[in-house]
């Protein structure tokens, strides 16, 4: 079926909020909760609209929850916008200039007006970071209309019906950066639909700066078909439900079209199953005005120049790369390319095989984590360490598991505490041989068993019972 | 504004801002509205406004062109305002500072004055249930910190003037960090008072949705037509738009830079509390309405100087005012009034010289909740018998304004310690209460 189709995303980036230094985390629970109306605001074409916002904003009371280090006065629109969050705006211009965008020389911020309550204000800070860009698909080129730099809303917790009705907002979202790429109306089919928004997720999460996991990347759809009218779809939830999703609008319009009927302009909403529901009309045109409490954004050309000869290496090159160069299975490199290991892995290859990093860096981790460990105590260090000792034999890649598991519940302990604990007699009976085998003039000695003795000892440095070690040593001595 | 640059080369194209334009710049061509330039950012880029309603910032180079393209005919829509009932009491409004009484252009980002009392109704539709605004005032209109006692005179007198005929309150409107400056001016400037005279701003701004400047007007509209005939500032009284509370005017503070609910009682508590549904629950005794005439007495000294005691400061400070021909001196003092006195660079001296040439020194406290005390601390005895006179429980900035009105009617030592000892506007309360504290 011959469809145009538009593509949007809204992904968070990794970062702290964009206009106060509060944290992006969502991990507390809400402290205290204040009360607020919105008022109409005057629109450009005389006052129409300010009855119908006036009659829409009567009937509706906001109660926002402030979160202790995830909100302050300025989510609680009670103290003017910090500065533009530097790192959001490096982010933004980098995903731009991915997606082969123009930068404007001077960013400006402005006000989008939004009256259901989800910005404190009344309004969401958006500016305009990229225009006129392109990506490539299979299918050919996808045009990308603008890449805007934005505050995520606040989340919606509740509604209580009345007179007026009570809608409770939480405000640990409001505010977190948010980018928001708009593409052109190029797609033509369903699967070319899906193969964009794979893409662009795919160079979002390239830069390693955008946030993963539940509502952190948003897809909507705008959609039509020949003789039928824009139709926007909220909240796709995977990418997998878009070529679906498109199929059902289509065919939607397609059978009110064939009944006589007109499709009218409006937004729906995306369900689980694919099926839409009808969610409000299309609103007309953003209304937008500068935000005059913060200053524009002068982008500075060698900044710009040097940011391009650091945009990150894509997924998908590098997912190839570690497949060919280091032979690793596609699926390993691609799951280990998308996990926030990537940077680990290739820090860690200079002490042990790449293949038997990436393995443990994705399988044994998710081992750990199945059995409760707490892996996320793990850092770069402790990955180093175990990979020295593998190297100095000191532990056998069996080991490994058990080792990082020590780690992870005893992150301040030094190697040779933990390392001590784990010689049991294969290892005893390992070092041995290799000290035998290494030095075999010592057996020509008279004896022969303290020289060894000393030698194993000194390498075991306690970490096994001379007892046991003297055992071991005298049966090997008398093969 | 635009650099220099810029300007020449608009003029000499013949573009101004709010034309639709297409800009030609290496190549890519961009279409849109040209904006005039905000205070901020690089002077030397254009600013468009694009068709998405995004503004962008093109820098000026060699080679730009410009060409003005032909508007779309906007449909001129001049809507109808609404009427206000003629049976409600009539409330004048006096806009002489902040946002409240103006209106934003969205399309150019320009700000103009609302004049007709009828465009206040296109925001605030309430407001013809509660009162009739009879006019819109504005004898002056600036930023609240270029305010001067100059100002405070023309508007005391402009306000008798309207209480004394048509109007059955008055509201003003003003910029709020000196606000409470000027709700004490008023207060002791405008005798018999038998009206509401209330003082209303906005922390943020009227332009966007969450401003509080609706709120505000609309409980500072149901206090004016309230029988409150007091002097006092109408503002949330919380983070949450649910009440407003009417201030006393001379012990009114503002208390924060940003938050909605800056303004706090300081030693007293609120008037009354107002809910924008007209409720009114009065918290104080107050003086109530009348059909007395109202009296500007507006005669106010100038040279009247308000300044802060503190670790290390230096009493040349004083010489140096008494030199410049300052008649009266506020001091804000630490805690129950102290100013550095056995310290390296001593007060003492200073204030008792002027003193002695008869400038009046009036003590107050840089805590501002609480009382001065002469008598707690050998240091306070010391300097109270210098003739330094208590500021009692007054706010700095209220004796600051009272030493000038009442310097302007008497500059006889005698009686201006007698004034500033006696409570003439609610300033000064003999009993210090518990609940007045935190409010």
């Amino acid at each position: 079926m011959k469809i145009k189709c538009g593509i949007e995303i809204h992904q968070q980036l990794l970062t702290h909020k964009l206009f106060c230094p509060c944290s992006s985390g969502m991990h507390e629970k809400p402290q205290l909760e204040i009360v607020r109306r919105l008022r109409p605001v005057p629109g450009e074409l005389g006052d129409v609209d300010v009855a119908a916002q006036y009659e829409f904003l009567r009937n509706r009371v906001f109660a926002y929850k402030h979160y202790p280090n995830e909100s302050c006065l300025v989510e609680l629109d009670e103290e003017p916008p910090h500065q533009l969050n530097p790192e959001a705006l490096e982010t933004a211009v980098m995903i731009a200039l991915m997606l082969n965008c123009d930068i404007p020389d001077e960013i400006h911020i402005m006000r989008k007006i939004v009256i259901d309550g989800s910005d404190t204000t009344g309004f969401q800070r958006t500016a305009l970071i990229g225009m006129n860009g392109w990506i490539k698909t299979s299918f050919g080129k996808v045009g990308i209309k603008s890449v805007c730099l934005e505050e995520e809303s606040a989340q919606i917790l509740g509604r209580k019906a009345g007179k007026p009705e009570l809608v409770t907002y939480g405000l640990n979202r409001f505010g977190i950066p948010l980018v928001e790429i708009g593409t052109q109306p190029d797609i033509t089919n369903f699967e070319e639909a899906r193969e964009t928004a794979e893409k662009l997720g795919m160079i979002l999460r390239s830069t390693q700066r955008v946030k993963t996991g539940l509502g952190t990347i948003r897809q909507d759809l705008n959609i039509s078909i020949p003789g039928g009218v824009r139709v926007e779809i909220k909240g796709v939830q995977s990418l997998s439900l878009i070529p679906k999703v498109l199929e059902f609008e289509a065919k939607r319009q397609e059978s009110l079209l064939k009944a006589g009927e007109k499709p009218r302009p409006e937004v729906r909403k995306a369900n689980p199953d694919g099926t839409t529901e009808f969610l409000r009309p299309l609103p007309g045109a953003a209304r937008l005005y500068p935000e005059t409490d913060c200053p524009p954004v002068r982008i500075d050309r060698s900044w710009l120049d040097a940011l391009k000869l650091k945009l990150p290496e894509l997924l998908d090159e590098k997912i190839k790369r570690w497949v060919e160069g280091y032979k690793l299975s596609w699926e390993l490199a691609s799951q280990l390319a998308r996990s926030d290991k990537a940077g680990l892995f290739e820090y860690l290859i200079q002490w042990a095989d790449p293949k038997l990093v990436a393995n443990v860096l994705v399988n044994v981790l998710k081992g750990l984590k199945r059995e409760g460990v707490g892996i996320e105590k793990l850092e770069a260090r402790h990955f180093r360490f175990v990979f020295e000792a593998l190297r100095e034999e000191r532990i056998a890649k069996e080991g490994i598991p058990e080792l990082l598991k020590k780690f992870a519940e005893n992150p301040q302990a030094r190697i040779e505490e933990l390392v001590s604990e784990t010689l049991g007699p294969e290892e005893v009976k390992r070092l041995v041989k290799k000290i035998l085998k290494e030095k075999p003039e010592l057996r020509e000695l008279r004896n022969p068993f303290q020289a060894y003795m000393g030698l194993v000892m000194k390498q075991v440095r306690g970490r096994a019972p001379g007892s046991l070690i003297a055992k071991i040593l005298k049966e090997e001595l008398s093969e | 504004m635009y650099s220099q640059a810029i300007r020449k080369f608009l003029e000499r194209v013949g573009v101004k801002a709010g034309d639709r334009v297409e800009i030609e710049k290496k190549g890519k061509i961009y279409q849109g509205i040209l904006m005039p330039r905000p205070e901020t950012g690089d002077p030397n880029c254009l600013v468009l406004k694009l068709p998405s309603g995004y503004n962008l910032g093109i820098a000026f180079e060699k080679g730009i062109k410009i060409r003005k393209l032909k508007a779309p005919t906007e449909k001129a829509r001049k809507p109808k305002p609404p009427k206000f009932r003629k049976d409600l009491p009539g409330v004048t409004l006096f806009a002489v500072g902040g946002t409240i009484g103006s209106r934003v252009d969205y399309r150019t980002g320009g700000v103009y004055a609302l004049m007709e009392p009828e465009e206040f109704l296109f925001n605030l539709p309430e407001l013809s249930e509660i009162a009739r605004l009879e006019s819109i005032q504005r004898p002056f209109t600036k930023m609240s910190e270029d305010m001067d006692p100059k100002d405070w005179q023309v508007l005391a007198k402009e306000v008798a003037k309207k209480l004394n005929r048509e109007a059955d309150g008055v509201v003003i409107a003003h910029g709020t960090d000196t606000m409470h400056f000027t709700s004490a001016a008023l207060s002791f400037m405008l005798r018999n008072l038998s009206k509401p005279v209330v003082l209303t701003g906005s922390q943020r701004s009227s332009d966007r949705p969450s401003s509080d400047a609706g709120m505000n007007l609309i409980c500072s509209c149901w206090v004016a037509r309230s029988d409150i005939a007091e002097v006092g500032i109408c503002m949330h009284a919380t983070s949450s738009d649910d009440y407003c509370h009417f201030l006393p005017g001379t012990k009114a503070r503002k208390l924060h830079s940003t938050r909605r609910d800056a303004f706090r009682p300081i030693n007293s508590k609120p008037i009354a509390r107002v809910w924008p549904d007209g409720r009114l629950e009065t918290l104080t005794a107050y003086r109530k309405r009348s059909d007395s005439q109202v009296e500007a007495d507006v005669k106010f000294e100038e040279r009247v100087a308000l300044i802060k005691a503190y670790p290390g400061s230096d009493p040349a400070l004083l010489e140096f005012l008494a030199s410049k021909g300052y008649r009266g001196i506020v001091i804000e003092g630490t805690g129950l009034g102290h100013v550095p006195t056995q310290a390296r660079k001593s007060w003492i001296p200073a204030i008792k010289k002027l003193v002695k040439d008869g400038i009046p020194v009036v003590i107050t406290t840089q805590t501002l909740y609480g009382r001065v005390n002469p008598w707690v601390y050998t240091n306070l005895r010391i300097l109270f018998s210098t003739g330094a006179i208590s500021g009692e429980d007054m706010l700095p900035e209220t004796a600051y304004v009272k030493l000038g009105w009442v310097l302007g009617h008497t500059q006889d030592p005698e009686e201006v310690r007698k004034l500033m000892l006696q409570n003439l506007a609610g300033e000064i309360k003999e009993r210090s209460l518990p609940d007045t504290f935190l409010i």
